[in-house]
């Protein structure tokens, strides 16, 4: 069977996220409307949580192996980052991203139907699998927030209206998702360990997973030194993104793919 | 990317553009080793050889940093402009390493270059002395300058270089070892990556090797191809007694489920043998109309498999078992007579006389009656160091995401 219900699930989070859409755009005319809009948000949230939960249990192993699973964490985690930012710093624009793009990873979802699979190759039954996951899709979710900014100070700087704190929320994304990202890639290297008796080898998504590391890297020297250079500094992270992609998706597509101990989806 | 004053290329202090062109130049050098002679490399050097070398190159970066830090050459290398460019190298030959796949290659250009193993090409390494040499002195200058607010900076900085010092010029002493051990019998000869046999100092008994299976899956073929059909394969359901599983208008109950069977004519019943494989009793039915009952199993090593033809197109297959748990109960008898029981699983390894022992493969012809156990030993005397790197980059993570970037440097290319 597909993921139990997910269809209603969906419907009703969907629902919930468009009035609250609505609500949004409402309160760019009455401010008070985003209040209605969070609590819609919030609710809409709160029942994507309740199926990742439910999901968990039915499975009985954490629902984290095959890419589709993926998405589902990415759905649950980006709005919580648009809550804290929104809080934080009063982005709506942001808020509303956060939330179509966690509906969009749930219409690809719905899309690409997957099987309730319960088995969990036995290479996965560590207990690092869950943090090295959770962690990892948590960096995930803040660095594409981090595109987004950089997109949006792309924008404004073709017309000249670039603000300080746009690419300073970029840059606060990114040392987040930069020490998230961190975490993942070395918890991977100390479960590979146990595992694999090896805490490195080269394995087509190391190589990416390095690469995407080195791209955040190279931003957060860049901007540490040329504070000035907003432009080339937003280049650089949108770059950097590609390469998050393309260790996320794009690896299983790579001539390199073949052999690799990442792909778990058959 | 070169700076806003008038700046004349090779015009002291080097800039990007001087920083790049070195950078490249090495590479091109590290190439033209490549070319010309056949790939030796620097990562098999051993004990104590390596950490001569380790103990040698820090102390120069030290002499370097504390005196010679007016020579072009060392201050160039401290500075930022040496650090992008060379992260931003290292990271285009990650690149190639992550594009053209590291395994030999029939491509002439590609194996000329050594683009097939990246970690071990001169280009490669060279460019990787200048990111370690650049890391290494900004550690140096932060360490004797200490403040509590470098904390964050040196646990970053100091931990990556430990780690990809101790990894790169550990890598030499790392044995990797498996051997083969059958049930109710010792050995002791274990092989290398290059098939050497070498002899350990103590031997495995392997007691008895066991293998959990999840049940089998489900899954509609196409007749001719013999590809998965429906979904692309995504659904595969797993096979339990009494379920029924939805395959597009397709409804599919499972009436009867064996877990080990054999064949009796046309049917199946319960056997416990060697090589007896798994046995579904199925109705495949659309619309609520029956069209066809039968049984399908997914075979094993000694029984053919059998499929269920719905039609023309497509037919019902059990696909082979998947591994859930494999185990082996081995007991390391040493040299002075004591036996050590253990359990070896994956992920569960066992630490005996600085070997770490790992539940490796096993007969996968055989399957779960495979009565062989590979097992992997892997001994890293640098392990310890890598570990005081990995951590100490943890705390820099921890601090990094816990204090954020409070502050930001003015546009001057001053690395402190």
């Amino acid at each position: 069977m597909n993921w139990i219900n997910f269809e209603y699930y969906f419907g009703f989070v969907l629902l919930f996220w468009l009035l609250g859409i609505i609500a949004l755009i409402i309160s760019y005319k009455k401010n008070s409307a985003i209040h209605i809009a969070n609590i819609l948000f919030f609710i809409g949230w709160g029942i994507l949580i309740s199926f990742v939960v439910k999901l968990w249990i039915q499975l009985d192993r954490p629902p984290m192996r095959t890419l589709g699973e993926t998405r589902l964490w990415y759905s649950a985690f980006i709005p919580l980052i648009g809550f804290i930012t929104f809080f934080r710093w009063r982005y709506k624009w942001f808020l509303a991203y956060s939330i179509c793009m966690s509906a969009l990873f749930l219409v690809i979802n719905y899309l690409n139907p997957e099987a309730q699979s319960k088995t969990l190759m036995p290479a996965l039954q560590s207990v690092w699998f869950i943090p090295h996951v959770l962690v990892y899709l948590f960096a995930y979710a803040v660095l594409s927030a981090s595109c987004i900014v950089a997109m949006k100070g792309v924008y404004d700087l073709r017309k000249k209206l670039l603000k300080t704190s746009t690419i300073a929320l970029a840059d606060n994304l990114v040392y987040i998702g930069f020490s998230f990202l961190t975490l993942g890639l070395l918890f991977g290297a100390l479960w590979a360990k146990e595992a694999w008796g090896h805490y490195w080898t080269w394995d087509p998504k190391e190589v990416w997973a390095f690469l995407t590391w080195m791209g955040y890297l190279i931003y957060i020297h860049y901007r540490y030194f040329h504070p000035n250079k907003s432009k080339q500094a937003l280049y650089i992270l949108s770059v950097a993104f590609i390469i998050l992609l393309v260790c996320w998706f794009g690896v299983n597509y790579l001539p390199v793919a073949n052999n690799s101990v990442h792909t778990y989806t058959q | 990317m070169t700076k806003q004053k008038q700046h004349n290329l090779w015009e002291t202090p080097w800039g990007y553009v001087e920083s790049f062109i070195i950078g490249i130049g090495l590479m091109i050098a590290g190439f033209a080793i490549e070319i010309s002679a056949s790939s030796i490399s620097a990562l098999t050097i051993k004990f104590p050889y390596n950490l001569i070398i380790l103990l040698s190159y820090c102390a120069l970066l030290f002499v370097a940093y504390k005196w010679f830090s007016n020579v072009q050459l060392i201050r160039w290398l401290s500075k930022v402009p040496a650090a992008i460019s060379s992260i931003t190298l290292v990271t285009i030959m990650v690149l190639i390493m992550g594009i053209i796949p590291q395994a030999p290659s029939d491509n002439n250009f590609v194996n000329l270059l050594g683009l097939n193993h990246i970690t071990t090409n001169w280009a490669f390494l060279l460019i990787l002395l200048v990111f370690l040499t650049n890391l290494g002195l900004v550690t140096i200058k932060r360490l004797l300058q200490f403040k509590a607010s470098n904390l964050g900076f040196i646990l970053n900085h100091l931990g990556l270089f430990i780690a990809l010092t101790a990894g790169l010029l550990g890598s030499g002493d790392l044995q990797r070892l498996t051997i083969e051990t059958r049930e109710s019998q010792p050995s002791w000869i274990a092989l290398d990556e290059h098939n050497h046999q070498v002899e350990l100092p103590f031997a495995f008994y392997l007691n008895d090797f066991e293998i959990e299976n999840y049940a089998p899956k489900l899954a509609l073929v196409d007749n001719e191809t013999g590809k998965l059909h429906f979904n692309e394969g995504k659904n595969l359901y797993l096979i339990e007694k009494g379920n029924s599983y939805e395959f597009g208008d397709f409804q599919i109950e499972v009436k009867d489920y064996l877990e080990s069977s054999g064949r009796i004519g046309d049917k199946y019943a319960a056997v416990n043998e060697i090589g007896s494989p798994p046995a579904a009793l199925v109705v495949v039915s659309q619309q609520n109309k029956t069209l066809v009952e039968g049984w399908i199993s997914c075979g094993s090593f000694r029984a053919q498999p059998q499929s269920l033809k719905i039609n023309d197109q497509i037919s019902l297959v059990m696909t082979i078992p998947e591994a859930k748990k494999f185990s082996s109960d081995v007991s390391i008898l040493t040299k002075e007579g004591e036996k050590i029981n253990t359990l070896l699983e994956v992920n569960k390894p066992y630490k005996h006389e600085g070997w770490k022992i790992y539940q490796f493969s096993y007969d996968d012809t055989l399957g779960k009656w495979s009565n062989i156990s590979i097992l992997e030993l892997v001994k890293d005397p640098w392990l310890p160091y890598i570990y005081i790197g990995i951590f100490m980059m943890i705390g820099g993570a921890i601090y990094m995401f816990w204090i954020g970037n409070k502050k930001l440097k003015p546009d001057n290319d001053e690395l402190d």
